[in-house]
């Protein structure tokens, strides 16, 4: 059965050598991977001064190496580069290379220069436009022209669309991927009977404060943010304000070229604010260090390139990275392009980062406040201006201020006293007596929220310092000629007068039209795709150059590209299109010829399914549990973890202490993000460390996930909350408990065989705690949450144990 | 089985899953078998322990003798060795040497030159090969282990238990495939992060887990309190029940795979425990290491390694956090050496007795070494030195009584058959029957290897 499976894959391919053969899509992957490492972009490892990445130019494939050329468009037979790979004797790629070719790739490489040797530039490298929607036969399918574009595709490769999902499916694949939170059985209700349209469900979901939680969680991967500096020492440092920005931009919809702007470049906007220097924080989530013996300038040298790779991987999907110590082997870059994109980041000066404390001090940082308690503040300052009358209330402030500084002073001198005797007639000439209580119960209060103020890293622009290339990324070697800020250069330029900035750079990764706004949008369309059907239209949501993987749908990835920008880079708006195809709406079901068909679901003829990305995970037992608090922002939260999982840290050393109030039950978001000892359940659930840009989670399903699911306290306190609410909800019989909790969990009623095996759990549960009523008292304990008092021990912690076996359920964690 | 392997294609779809990996869809058990083609050649070593001396032991009190030293013993450091080098806590400071702080001896046949910090492992002259000629790239601590566990200082990629374990996969059912112990003594501990046994990009079941000596031996491998053992049998019965059920319906073969892990999860809950509790074992052997029950020693890791290895766990890392030695470099040698001479003497001797050594390659080694320069935080001590260390080897292949490379007549620069971080790692794999340049995975469209991509060698001098 499986062997045929990939005796079929390879039938398959063999078929694909009967089509059309385009260039990006059919040779350059193989020429990328076997051919380029010595005969492509890279100057320095270049052999026989032969490119096959261009046809054209004195290295390039057609040129004539002396009555005789690599290449020979349409005749593979007096091509040079067909004999080499002909030759068994001396064969290319060389075998010591472990490159080398296949049979069936040698056919289509004599096949396509037998048919005229076609190049075409690199797909992501050529701008976005705007294809015609293609004509289909079955207009009655799509709900939208993406549907047109999909229903093409699976034409023209025999495929029909899945059927839609049904009703309860949809709800949950739409609550669950727009606010990463389960629908409530009324929810699902309004939508199953009809009372609500899907356009309706849609419109509530994107308008929910929940939905900029779940696209940050992308987002955040995307930047690596975390709440610690990442190397040595591991100490926590200030920037939690920025995880705020990030939510409050996708819930306001903030365009996305202005999201990219004020993240890279807040600093350098005209009078920026508050949000806008919070978000220059983006430029501070790279890994830093205190470790004692660092050598400044290798630091400054590994930062650089940390903000190359970042920046490169984010906006443009491409690995800049890699030419660190070299040009790129598969793509245009060169070396000088990587450290001239890095002196974009040179006027950010990383100094000061010594000490050991918690949270480290890691200036430029600034305290912020949140909105309501700027609010507050304001009207703080109104009342207290009402109170004193006409006189400055910042002054007079200052004034309270150093009297109490001066009355703590225990050791005061004589002048001391004689200023505080001044500074107290003057201070009760603005505030007399009469008015003196309020003033302190003003002043008490505004004290109150300053104290929860919290601080956060930001910009800000110095001095640029000098960049030069280092030769092989060796950071002292100072031979290198000194360059200046400049976006690479086969892409562009950036037009300015003086040292570019990195406001220009962000205009410039915006601008559709003269700089690389329509990568970017092909980017982040594609990862939009990928965050709403489970696979991106490029399966390669990073690396969008010669060894990433082409569209599997280049006109459709397009179409979305224009159509995102034209809309003044409008979020909502593309997501919305999206979940609002009929495409979107399909069965995730998985016939098994469709599985040997199209195992990566590249062609969407279904729609995808896999396990919830781990903070929903949690946020969905807190949710039916009805322990979660829905907050929105705020410092980061410490749930339960593992005694001395932090043992390892130093400088200094941590005690872990999980939040005893409310906080303990914050969505997975705003869970403390330890670099080096991430939580263990958000590591067993794949959530990424977050020292480097991660556009896609791998989806495991281990044994350790298993472990976390069935014995991490946070599920089994929540499993005993859920089993509350399933006894004070569900009336008192078991059946209608059983179908209240099933409805709670997974919107549905359960069946027959169902119903058998959970009674039975629930039976020999019960009679063991019958026989140990101790241990029941002792697994209700678990966890912080009060003890119900209104409620049997026994039978509540027998149904603890039906709420566990829910909360384990493959149907549970899976967004189906 | 069919399902399984529909199950990791598809759990893989994150990863560009080329060749090599596409052959471990073709393996039974996705969790214990090799890849398809591996090993590359005969194997002489089935596993590892890999003993890390976190924070960079002085090889210039450990296996590097030079007379020259002793002779330049408080003067100025010729600047002919230090002009232009990367330096760590001694930047902008007056440079002077420092002569050795302990004696040296020859011992067994070979001969090899051992100092007296380490007497048990001076017994084991002849069966272990010392290379004095290793180098690195990294002078601080975070990035030099991050180097030597993956072979590169930037984040993210796969270590070097991973590789293995995703090259030739697990002889257990019941424990993970890369196992990693740790233990504390000697000057303030390093930090050390859960990167370094990382998989990086390789699929996160080749991840190593850390076993804790104390409370739980893996995380939540313990029923929660008030539950018994018979409780959470029957609740991950009905949850396998209620999967298997769900899945006549849907046919998904993730749901095959999650079956199969919860039994594994419900196996690793007995075995865990059971391998963690070393005193079942007969009082001479606990004696043997110096082990007691529950301690969390290096001598109780070290006989944990054995019971690893017994079992058929691939990769076994101990680390031993205490070799920073700035300053009070004699004090703390006694302490970390005190610490750790015997268990690692006893495990050899174990091994050997049992008939594993010649199977088992193990490796002993710190990050970096330590300058022949003086540095005084608290005492005579030495500063981070990456330009020529030490490292030994023993089993699995290795020619005992090897002693292989050279620094120069100050311990400054390795300079005769110079050994490469990435040569090490290459001769690991060489000992283990793979091809180090031909053991790739495709990551970010190239050909990721743990060797990197400069050329690495397999030390072939110390090989028998």
């Amino acid at each position: 059965m499986l062997k045929n499976s990939f005796l079929f894959l390879a039938l398959v391919q063999i078929s694909w050598a009967e089509k059309h053969i385009d260039f990006n899509t059919d040779i350059r992957p193989i020429l990328s991977d076997k051919c380029f490492f010595c005969h492509g972009p890279d100057s320095h490892e270049r052999e026989a001064d032969l490119r096959l990445d261009i046809p054209d130019g004195k290295d390039g494939a057609f040129s004539d190496l002396g009555g005789y050329a690599a290449i020979v468009p349409g005749k593979s037979e007096d091509s040079e580069f067909i004999l080499r790979i002909n030759d068994k004797d001396d064969p290319m790629p060389p075998e010591k290379s472990h490159k080398s070719l296949k049979p069936a790739e040698i056919k289509l490489l004599t096949r396509w220069i037998a048919e005229g040797a076609k190049y075409s530039a690199p797909w992501a490298y050529t701008p976005p436009v705007k294809n015609s929607v293609p004509k289909i036969d079955q207009t009655d399918w799509p709900e939208n022209w993406i549907d047109r574009f999909v229903l093409h595709k699976l034409g023209t490769e025999g495929l029909k669309p899945s059927p839609d999902a049904d009703p309860i499916t949809l709800i949950r694949r739409l609550y669950f991927d727009l606010t990463g939170l389960p629908p409530t059985p009324q929810e699902v209700d309004a939508f199953v009977s009809g009372k609500k349209s899907l356009e309706k469900v849609v419109d509530e979901l994107l308008a929910s404060p929940h939905f900029g939680e779940r696209m940050a969680m992308y987002w955040l991967d995307l930047v690596r943010y975390a709440d610690t500096v990442g190397y040595h020492g591991d100490q926590d440092h200030n920037i939690s304000p920025y995880r705020d920005y990030v939510i409050r931009a996708f819930n306001k919809n903030l365009p996305f070229d202005q999201f990219t702007r004020e993240q890279l470049a807040g600093d350098l906007l005209k009078n920026p604010g508050k949000w806008q220097k919070v978000a220059s924080g983006y430029n501070r989530l790279l890994q830093t260090t205190h470790e004692g013996g660092l050598q400044k300038k290798e630091y400054d040298a590994i930062y650089a390139a940390d903000r190359v790779r970042n920046v490169s991987a984010v906006w443009m999907g491409a690995t800049v990275g890699c030419a660190q110590c070299h040009d790129h082997k598969y793509d245009p870059y060169t070396i000088k392009d990587h450290y001239a994109m890095a002196a974009f980041f040179s006027d950010l000066h990383d100094t000061g980062f010594d000490g050991n404390s918690l949270p480290t001090s890691r200036p430029p940082e600034m305290k912020f406040y949140s909105d309501e308690d700027e609010t507050k503040f304001a009207r703080i300052e109104e009342e207290m201006g009402a109170l004193i009358g006409g006189e400055e209330v910042l002054n007079t402030l200052k004034k309270d201020a150093e009297i109490a500084k001066l009355k703590a002073n225990k050791k005061r001198k004589p002048a001391d006293d004689k200023k505080l005797a001044q500074l107290e007639k003057s201070f009760e000439q603005i505030v007399s007596s009469s008015k003196k209580d309020k003033w302190a119960k003003l002043l008490t209060e505004k004290k109150a929220i300053e104290k929860g103020g919290r601080w956060t890293m930001i910009t800000s622009a110095k001095p640029h310092r000098k960049m030069r290339i280092l030769p092989r990324g060796n950071w002292q070697d100072d031979s290198g000629p000194v360059v200046t800020a400049a976006v690479p250069e086969f892409l562009g330029k950036v037009s300015t007068a003086k040292h570019a900035t990195r406001l220009d750079l962000a205009n410039w990764l915006t601008d559709p039209k003269n700089g690389s706004g329509g990568l970017t949008a092909r980017v982040f369309a594609n990862r939009f795709w990928y965050l709403y059907f489970g696979s991106g239209i490029s399966r390669s949501l990073s690396d969008f150059g010669g060894q990433g993987e082409p569209p599997s749908n280049g006109p459709l990835l397009d179409n979305l590209a224009v159509a995102f920008y034209e809309s003044g880079w409008d979020v909502k708006a593309l997501v919305r299109l999206l979940v609002t195809s009929r495409a979107y709406r399909q069965s995730s079901l998985c016939p098994p010829e469709l599985m040997e068909r199209d195992p990566y679901n590249q062609l969407f003829a279904r729609q995808s399914r896999y396990r919830l990305p781990a903070e929903v995970i949690r946020d969905n037992a807190l949710a039916l549990s009805q322990l979660l608090i829905d907050d929105l922002g705020g410092s980061s939260a410490k749930p339960y973890q593992p005694t001395g999982y932090y043992r390892h840290l130093n400088f200094p050393t941590r005690k872990y202490k999980h939040h005893t109030d409310p906080k303990q039950w914050r969505r997975g978001v705003y869970v403390h993000w330890q670099r080096q000892f991430l939580h263990p359940m958000l590591k067993a659930m794949d959530a990424p460390s977050r020292e480097e840009c991660t556009a896609e989670r791998p989806r495991s399903n281990t044994p350790t996930a298993a472990l976390v699911l069935l014995n991490d306290p946070t599920f089994i306190e929540a499993a005993r909350a859920l089993a509350y609410r399933i006894m004070k909800e569900g009336d008192a019989a078991t059946n209608s408990r059983l179908d209240f909790a099933y409805q709670l969990v997974l919107s549905r009623l359960p069946d027959d065989e169902e119903h058998a095996v959970i009674t039975g759990l629930l039976k020999t549960t019960y009679e063991d705690y019958q026989k140990n009523p101790k241990s029941a008292e002792t697994v209700l304990g678990v966890g912080q949450a009060p003890k119900p008092g209104d409620v049997d021990a026994t039978e509540l912690a027998s149904w603890t144990a039906v709420a566990r076996a829910l909360l384990n359920l493959n149907e549970t964690i899976t967004r189906n | 089985m069919i399902d399984q392997t529909r199950r990791t294609f598809l759990g893989q779809t994150g990863l560009s899953v080329g060749s090599a990996a596409l052959a471990s869809l073709l393996s039974d058990q996705a969790n214990a078998a090799p890849l398809n083609s591996l090993p590359h050649f005969a194997a002489k070593a089935k596993r590892v322990i890999f003993l890390c001396m976190s924070g960079g032991p002085s090889h210039l009190e450990t296996f590097d003798y030079k007379t020259q030293l002793d002779k330049l013993n408080g003067k100025a450091m010729p600047t002919s060795f230090t002009e232009g080098q990367p330096i760590a806590q001694l930047q902008g400071q007056k440079l002077k040497v420092q002569g050795h702080l302990t004696k040296f001896n020859k011992y067994g046949q070979s001969g090899q030159v051992i100092s007296d910090f380490l007497p048990h492992i001076a017994k084991l002259a002849d069966d272990i090969a010392i290379v004095r000629s290793m180098v690195t790239e990294q002078i601080n601590h975070d990035p030099a282990h991050t180097f030597m566990n993956t072979g590169t200082a930037i984040s993210g990629r796969p270590s070097m238990g991973s590789w293995i374990t995703y090259g030739l996969g697990s002889e257990t059912q019941d424990l993970p495939g890369f196992v990693v112990l740790t233990s504390v003594g000697g000057r303030n501990p390093q930090p050390i992060a859960s990167r370094q046994w990382s998989a990086g990009f390789l699929p996160s079941r080749h991840q190593g887990v850390e076993f804790n000596s104390a409370g739980d031996p893996v995380h939540y491998v313990s029923n929660p309190k008030g539950i018994s053992s018979a409780q959470q049998s029957a609740l991950v019965e009905a949850i396998k029940k209620l999967d298997r059920k769900r899945n006549k319906l849907v046919v998904n073969p993730e749901i095959d795979t999650r079956i199969a892990a919860y039994e594994m999860a419900f196996r690793m809950q007995t075995s865990v425990p059971g391998l963690m509790d070393i005193s079942t074992e007969p009082q001479r052997v606990l004696d043997l290491y110096g082990a007691k029950p529950g301690d969390g020693s290096y001598a109780s890791n070290c006989l944990l390694a054995r019971r690893l290895a017994e079992r058929g766990v691939r990769f076994i890392q101990l680390y031993h956090r205490g070799w920073d030695h700035h300053g009070g470099l004699e004090k703390y040698m006694g302490i970390c050496c005190g610490l750790t001479d015997r268990p690692t003497w006893a495990l050899l001797t174990d091994l050997k007795e049992r008939g594993m050594l010649e199977d088992t390659l193990v490796i002993w080694g710190g990050e970096f070494g330590r300058t022949p320069m003086f540095q005084g935080k608290g005492g005579a001590g030495r500063d981070h030195h990456i330009k020529g260390f030490s490292m030994w080897m023993a089993g699995g292949g290795v020619k005992g009584g090897t002693s292989y490379g050279e620094t120069d007549e100050l311990g400054y620069n390795a300079v005769k058959d110079v050994v490469h971080v990435r040569d090490l790692h290459a001769t690991m794999l060489h000992q283990l029957g793979l091809q180090h340049d031909r053991f790739s995975y495709p990551f970010q469209g190239l050909d990721m290897k743990l060797t990197g991509v400069e050329k690495a060698k397999v030390i072939k001098g110390i090989l028998s």
